[in-house]
C-alpha cells in the first residue's frame, strides 16, 4: 500500500482532501485484493471525513470497520466518537471527545485541526441563531471554559452582562459579491430579448 | 488446440485499426461455440493475448473460460484475472461486444459477492461502467450491479458519483428499475433526500404492464421520504403514472399510507403509537431507521409551520406546541434547524423567546445570478432535447399510424399525448 | 365604512361608545309564544324536538321540555295520528298527571274511524279510475295523500301526491302537487326532493303567485341549509317577499327566514354583500325587524362592535340549538362567523395588539392566538404574531424575492420533470419496440 498521498496531504496539512485520498486508496488495494484492514489508518480515515464534515461516509465507514479492529485500537473508536457526538447533535459533547484522547502523534495535527475548525464553525452557529446566550451555554458550544469563552466573544464585539450573566451576540454581517461580470449581465438581457420577442 | 494458436495469431494481428477490429469480431463470433467447447484449454493462451491491447479478443477467452458455475476458491483466482481485464481493457474494442462485456462483469460482481467482499467490486466495477457507456445520458445494465456493490460495502459517497449522471438512454427497463431504487437508497443514506425522491419517483411512475417487486418498495420509501422532506404525501400518483401502479401500488403498501395519513394530522403522540403498534412491519421491510427519522421530521415540520404564524414565540410555547418535554428541547430542535438552513431564526435565551425571521436571501449576489444562469441553461438544453424527440417521434411512422388510425384499440392510449403534458410542449426560447 | 386602505394600528383609536342597551332574547325561550308561530305538524315536530333536547340536557330545562310535551300532546290530541300520540305519551312517562295520561278509548275511536275512512277512499278512488274521469282520479290520490298524512304515513302519503302528477291539468294542479311533496319531504328529512319538487315548481308556465313563490325560497333555502350550502341557503332566505307571512307556518315562521337567512349570510357573505344584499335589503328588512337581536348582531357586526355581536350571538345560542332545522348548523356558522369576524377585525392593520382585541372577542390573549394561528396556517390571515410583545403584524410578501423563488422553484421542477418524462418516453418506446419485435 502506497501512503504517499496521504502522507504529503498530513505534512502539508491539507487536511481536506484526506478523505477523497483514503477512499480512492481504499478502493485501489481493495480491487488489488489486498488484505488492507489490519493496516488502514481508520483514524485518519474517519477524522478525514469529520473534518470535511461528511459525517455520513464517517458513519458508514465506521459500520464497516471489522470489530476485531474496533476492539484492538482504542484511536480509531476515540476518533468515531468525534463523529457520534456530531451526528446526535450533542454539540459540546464534540469538545469532550476530542480533548478526552490521547491522539497518536500523526493524527495529532489533523484533531487540532478540526477541533479549530469547530470551535470556528460553533461560533458562527451561535452568532445566527442566538441573540442572547448564557455565558455558560456559550462555553460548552465552544468547549472552553467561561473565562476563555468570554474572552474570545468579547473580542468578536460581544457584550456581557455580569449580573445575569448573559451575552449579547453582535450579529455578523455577512460579505458577500454583489458585483457583476458584464457579460453574466449581457447573457441574462439576451434571454429576457428573447422571451420578449 | 491447433485453431486457438491460429486464434491468438488473428487476434495479435487484428487488433489496431477499427476495420480490422471489425473483421476480428466476425471472426471471434465464429470461434465462439469452439472456445466454449473447451474452456480448460484456455488458461494457457490467456497470457499470449495482452487484455489492454488485445481487448475484443481477451474478451472472448476471458468469457468463454469463466463460464459456469464456479467454487470460492475458484473465484478467487478468477477475480484478479477479472479485475485485472476490466481496468485496462479498451473501451472502444470491448464496445464491439457488449453483452460478452456484460457478462464477465456481472460474473465479476457475482464472485466478488461469492467471496463476500463487496468493496473488492467497487473500482473495478465503476470502471466498468464507465467504458461500457457510450455517453454519460447512457444507463448501462453495468449501473444497478455497481450501485449495488457501494451499498454492500457502505460505500454510498462513491456511488452519488455515477447518480449525479443525467441518464436518459436505457437498455432494459429492468436496469432502470434497479439503477433508481438503488440510487435511491445511496441518497437516503446520504440524506440527499430531494434526489432521492427524484429517483423513487421514476420507479413508481415507470409505463409497467404489471405491477412488480422493485416498484412496490420503492414506492414505500417514496412515501417515508416525502414525509420527511416535505412534511406531506399525496396519495394520488400522477396520471402518467401506469394503470397498474395507480390500481395497485397502495394495496401493497397500506401500512405506509395508513403512515402518512397519522403524520398529516401533526399529532406526535398519536403518530408514534402507530409507529409502535406496526413497528414489526415497517423492521420487517427493513425501513424502520428511515421511519424513525420520519418521526423526528415531525417535530421539524411543527415547527417549521409556527415559524409561518410567530414572529416572535417562547420556548415554552413551542415545547407545548410541537409536544417537545421541555424548553431546553426545543431549544435544542430550533438550533438544529437554524444550523442546517432549515428555518430563519434568532434564540433569545435570556427571555426564553424565539424571533422567526424572514429568508435573508435578496437574491443579488453573484452566486445567485450564476445559479439562475446554469439553471436557464439547462432547461434549454433541456428543451432542445425535448423538441428533438418531439420531432423524432413526429416522423417515426408507427407512431404516426397510432396517432392517424386510433381504430387500432386500446393500443393507443399507451402513446397518447398525455404522456407529456405535464410539461409545456413548447419552451419558448 | 372604515377606509381599508388608510394603515394604522389598532390601539389608541376611537373606541365603540359603551353599549348599555339590554340585550333582548338571552331569556329562556317561551315555548308558548313559539309553538303560536307554527301550525301543524311543524309545530308538533319542533315541540318533540325541544323536549328531546331538553331531556338531554341539565336539569333546568326539564320545565321547558315538560312544557313542550304538553303542548305537543294537546296539538296531537287534535289530530289523527295515533302512534304519534302513543310517542308522545311514551315520552311524558307520567310526569304530567292525570290529564296526559294515555287514552286508549281516543286511540280505538281515531283508528277504527281511520279504517272505515281508508274502505271509503279506496271505493272512491277505484271508480274514479274504472270511470277513467281525470280530475276525479287526481283528487283522489290527494285525499289519499292528506289521509297518509294525517296518519303519519309519510312515505305512502308521498307516493300518492306524487301519484296526482299524471293526471294534472292545469299550472295549478301542478303547483298543489309540489307543494304536497315539499311539505312531506321536510318532514321525511328528504331534501334532495325538497330540491327537485322546488325547481319543478318553478318551471310551470304560468306566473306564480307572489305567496307560493315566497313558500318555494323558503323551501329552497331549508335545502341549501341542510346540505350545508350557507351561502346558497342565505340567498334563498335574502330573497323570500314579505307576503309569506304566516302562510306557510306549517313549515317555517317569517322569524325563521331572518334568523336562518340573516345568520347564514353573516357566515357566507363578503362586505359587500352583506351590505348590499342584507342590510340594503329593503325586503329582508322586514323579516329582521320580527327578530331584533338577529338585526342588531348583523348590524353590530358591519360596524365592527364585534363584543356586542358576540353577545348576542352568544345569548341567542341556546335556543338555535332547540331549532329543529338550525341545531346541527349553528356551531359551523357560529365559527365561521367568528372567523370572518377576526379576519375582519385584522384586515386594516398594520399592527393589532392582542390584548385589546382579545377584549373585543371576549377570549384570553393565549386563546387568540391559537385561533389566530389557525387562520394564518390556513392562509386567511396574512400577519405573524409576535408572542412575546403580543402584537399580530401583517405581513407584506417582499414581490421580487417571492417572485425570484417560484422562479427558481418552477426551474427546478421543469428540470426534474422534462428529465423523468424523457425517461418514460424512452421506456415506452422499448416496450414498443419489444412488441414491434415479437409480433414480426
Amino acid at each position: 500500500m502506497d501512503f504517499g498521498d496521504l502522507k504529503e496531504a498530513l505534512a502539508s496539512q491539507s487536511y481536506g482532501q484526506i478523505a477523497d485520498i483514503c477512499d480512492h486508496l481504499m478502493l485501489q488495494v481493495a480491487a488489488e485484493g489486498v488484505a488492507f484492514q489490519e493496516e488502514w489508518p481508520y483514524a485518519i480515515h474517519l477524522l478525514g471525513h469529520i473534518y470535511a464534515d461528511d459525517i455520513n461516509s464517517a458513519r458508514f465507514l465506521w459500520k464497516s470497520i471489522p470489530s476485531s479492529i474496533k476492539e484492538s485500537q482504542p484511536e480509531v473508536v476515540a476518533a468515531w466518537k468525534i463523529g457520534q457526538h456530531l451526528w446526535t447533535r450533542d454539540y459540546a459533547a464534540v469538545h469532550e471527545a476530542i480533548c478526552g484522547f490521547d491522539w497518536s502523534q500523526e493524527v495529532r495535527g489533523l484533531v487540532a485541526s478540526f477541533a479549530e475548525q469547530y470551535t470556528k464553525r460553533m461560533f458562527r452557529l451561535l452568532s445566527s441563531a442566538y441573540s442572547t446566550i448564557s455565558l455558560q451555554d456559550a462555553a460548552l458550544f465552544l468547549g472552553m471554559s467561561e473565562d476563555d469563552a468570554a474572552n474570545y466573544v468579547l473580542q468578536q464585539g460581544w457584550d456581557f452582562d455580569p449580573t445575569s450573566r448573559m451575552l449579547t451576540v453582535k450579529q455578523q454581517q455577512a460579505v458577500t459579491d454583489q458585483k457583476l461580470d458584464p457579460s453574466k449581465l449581457q447573457r441574462l438581457t439576451e434571454y429576457v430579448f428573447q422571451l420578449e420577442h | 488446440m491447433g485453431s486457438i494458436e491460429n486464434l491468438v495469431t488473428q487476434i495479435q494481428g487484428l487488433s489496431g485499426s477499427v476495420d480490422d477490429i471489425a473483421h476480428l469480431h466476425n471472426i471471434l463470433k465464429i470461434a465462439d461455440e469452439s472456445l466454449h467447447a473447451e474452456p480448460s484449454a484456455l488458461s494457457s493462451v490467456l497470457d499470449q493475448v495482452d487484455p489492454a491491447k488485445h481487448s475484443l479478443g481477451y474478451l472472448y477467452f476471458l468469457e468463454a473460460f469463466t463460464f459456469g458455475p464456479v467454487s470460492k476458491e475458484q473465484a478467487l483466482t478468477l477475480i484478479p484475472i477479472l479485475a485485472r481485464f476490466i481496468n485496462c481493457c479498451d473501451a472502444q474494442q470491448i464496445r464491439f461486444a457488449p453483452d460478452k462485456f456484460v457478462s464477465v462483469c456481472k460474473r465479476f460482481k457475482d464472485h466478488v459477492l461469492l467471496i463476500e467482499s463487496p468493496l473488492r467490486g467497487v473500482s473495478p466495477m465503476r470502471a466498468a461502467v464507465r467504458k461500457l457507456q457510450t455517453t454519460s445520458e447512457h444507463l448501462t445494465t453495468l449501473h444497478p450491479d455497481f450501485l449495488l456493490l457501494c451499498i454492500l460495502s457502505k460505500s454510498y459517497n462513491i456511488g452519488l458519483s455515477v447518480l449525479e449522471d443525467d441518464i436518459f438512454d436505457v437498455d432494459q427497463p429492468r436496469d432502470l428499475f434497479l439503477y433508481c431504487y438503488y440510487g435511491g437508497m445511496i441518497c437516503i443514506g446520504q440524506k440527499r433526500f430531494r434526489k432521492a425522491l427524484e429517483l423513487l419517483h421514476n420507479v413508481v411512475t415507470a409505463p409497467m404492464n404489471t405491477i412488480n417487486a422493485i416498484a412496490v418498495e420503492a414506492y414505500k420509501k417514496y412515501i417515508l421520504v416525502s414525509l420527511i422532506h416535505y412534511g406531506q404525501f399525496s396519495t394520488s400518483l400522477p396520471k402518467y403514472a401506469s394503470s397498474a401502479a395507480q390500481r395497485n401500488l397502495k394495496n401493497f403498501c397500506q401500512p405506509y399510507i395508513e403512515l402518512a395519513t397519522t403524520y398529516s394530522s401533526g399529532k406526535i403522540a398519536e403518530f408514534k403509537v402507530y409507529v409502535d403498534t406496526n413497528r414489526e412491519k415497517f423492521d420487517n421491510d427493513k425501513n424502520l431507521g428511515l421511519v424513525k427519522q420520519v418521526v423526528s421530521s415531525m417535530y421539524k415540520h411543527n415547527i417549521q409551520r409556527l415559524t409561518q404564524t410567530y414572529l416572535t414565540l417562547s420556548l415554552q410555547d413551542i415545547a407545548n406546541t410541537v409536544q417537545l418535554g421541555s424548553p431546553k428541547e426545543a431549544e435544542m430542535h430550533v438550533l438544529q434547524m437554524i444550523q442546517d438552513g432549515e428555518i430563519f431564526a434568532t434564540i433569545n435565551q435570556k427571555d426564553g423567546m424565539v424571533r422567526f425571521l424572514e429568508d435573508p436571501e435578496q437574491y443579488k449576489t453573484c452566486q445567485m445570478i450564476e445559479r439562475i444562469d446554469s439553471s436557464i441553461q439547462r432547461i434549454m438544453t433541456l428543451s432542445r432535447k425535448l423538441n428533438a424527440m418531439d420531432e423524432l417521434m413526429s416522423y417515426d411512422p408507427l407512431y404516426l399510424s397510432k396517432v392517424l388510425f386510433p381504430q387500432v384499440g386500446r393500443e393507443r392510449q399507451r402513446f397518447d399525448f398525455d404522456d407529456f403534458d405535464t410539461v409545456p410542449q413548447k419552451f419558448p426560447i | 365604512m372604515e377606509p381599508e386602505d388608510e394603515i394604522y394600528e389598532n390601539g389608541g383609536g376611537e373606541q365603540p361608545p359603551p353599549r348599555s342597551k339590554p340585550i333582548i332574547s338571552g331569556e329562556q325561550l317561551d315555548v308558548e309564544t313559539y309553538a303560536s308561530l307554527y301550525r301543524d305538524r311543524t309545530k308538533v315536530a319542533r315541540l318533540l324536538f325541544i323536549a328531546d333536547r331538553c331531556d338531554n340536557e341539565a336539569m333546568p330545562l326539564e320545565a321547558l321540555g315538560m312544557e313542550a310535551l304538553r303542548m305537543a300532546y294537546d296539538e296531537i290530541k287534535k289530530g289523527e295520528n295515533t302512534q304519534l300520540f302513543r310517542e308522545v305519551v311514551g315520552k311524558i312517562r307520567g310526569r304530567l298527571g292525570d290529564k296526559y295520561e294515555m287514552d286508549a278509548a281516543w286511540c280505538e275511536t281515531v283508528d277504527r274511524r281511520a279504517e272505515q275512512k281508508k274502505e271509503k277512499l279506496e271505493n272512491e278512488l277505484n271508480s274514479y279510475r274504472t270511470n277513467l274521469i281525470k280530475e276525479s282520479i287526481r283528487m283522489g290520490y290527494n285525499d289519499f295523500g292528506d289521509f297518509h298524512y294525517a296518519h303519519g304515513a309519510l312515505g305512502d302519503a308521498f307516493k300518492s301526491y306524487v301519484r296526482t302528477r299524471d293526471y294534472c291539468t292545469t299550472s295549478k294542479h301542478i303547483i298543489s302537487m309540489c307543494m304536497n311533496a315539499i311539505l312531506v319531504s321536510i318532514e321525511m328529512g328528504q331534501f334532495t326532493h325538497v330540491t327537485s319538487y322546488v325547481s319543478k315548481a318553478e318551471q310551470t308556465p304560468d306566473a306564480l303567485d307572489p305567496i307560493t313563490v315566497a313558500k318555494l325560497r323558503c323551501a329552497a333555502g331549508l335545502a341549501h341549509l341542510e346540505t350545508k350550502k350557507y351561502k346558497l341557503a342565505a340567498r334563498k332566505f335574502l330573497e323570500t317577499g314579505p307576503e309569506l307571512g304566516s302562510h306557510y307556518n306549517e313549515v317555517i315562521a317569517p322569524q325563521d327566514v331572518a334568523t336562518y337567512g340573516g345568520l347564514c349570510a353573516l357566515a357566507s357573505f363578503d362586505r359587500t354583500e352583506l351590505k348590499n344584499k342584507v342590510i340594503d335589503n329593503l325586503n329582508f328588512r322586514n323579516f329582521l325587524e320580527l327578530v331584533p337581536e338577529v338585526r342588531e348582531l348583523i348590524n353590530d357586526f358591519y360596524s365592527s362592535h364585534y363584543a356586542s355581536c358576540l353577545e348576542y350571538l352568544g345569548n341567542l345560542k341556546p335556543n338555535l340549538l332547540l331549532d329543529i332545522h338550525l341545531h346541527d348548523h349553528v356551531e359551523t356558522l357560529y365559527d365561521q362567523i367568528r372567523h370572518k369576524a377576526l379576519i375582519q377585525y385584522t384586515h386594516p392593520f398594520v399592527s393589532v395588539d392582542l390584548r385589546m382585541m382579545a377584549n373585543a372577542f371576549k377570549t384570553s390573549v393565549a386563546g387568540l392566538e391559537k385561533e389566530l394561528e389557525a387562520l394564518i396556517t390556513d392562509n386567511q390571515i396574512q400577519a405573524r404574531i409576535d408572542s412575546h410583545n403580543k402584537i399580530l403584524y401583517a405581513r407584506h410578501a417582499d414581490q421580487r424575492n417571492a417572485t425570484f423563488q417560484r422562479v427558481l422553484q418552477t426551474g427546478s421542477e421543469f428540470d426534474r420533470d422534462v428529465r423523468s418524462m424523457l425517461l418514460r418516453a424512452n421506456l415506452i418506446k422499448y416496450d414498443h419496440n419489444l412488441r414491434a419485435s415479437r409480433k414480426l
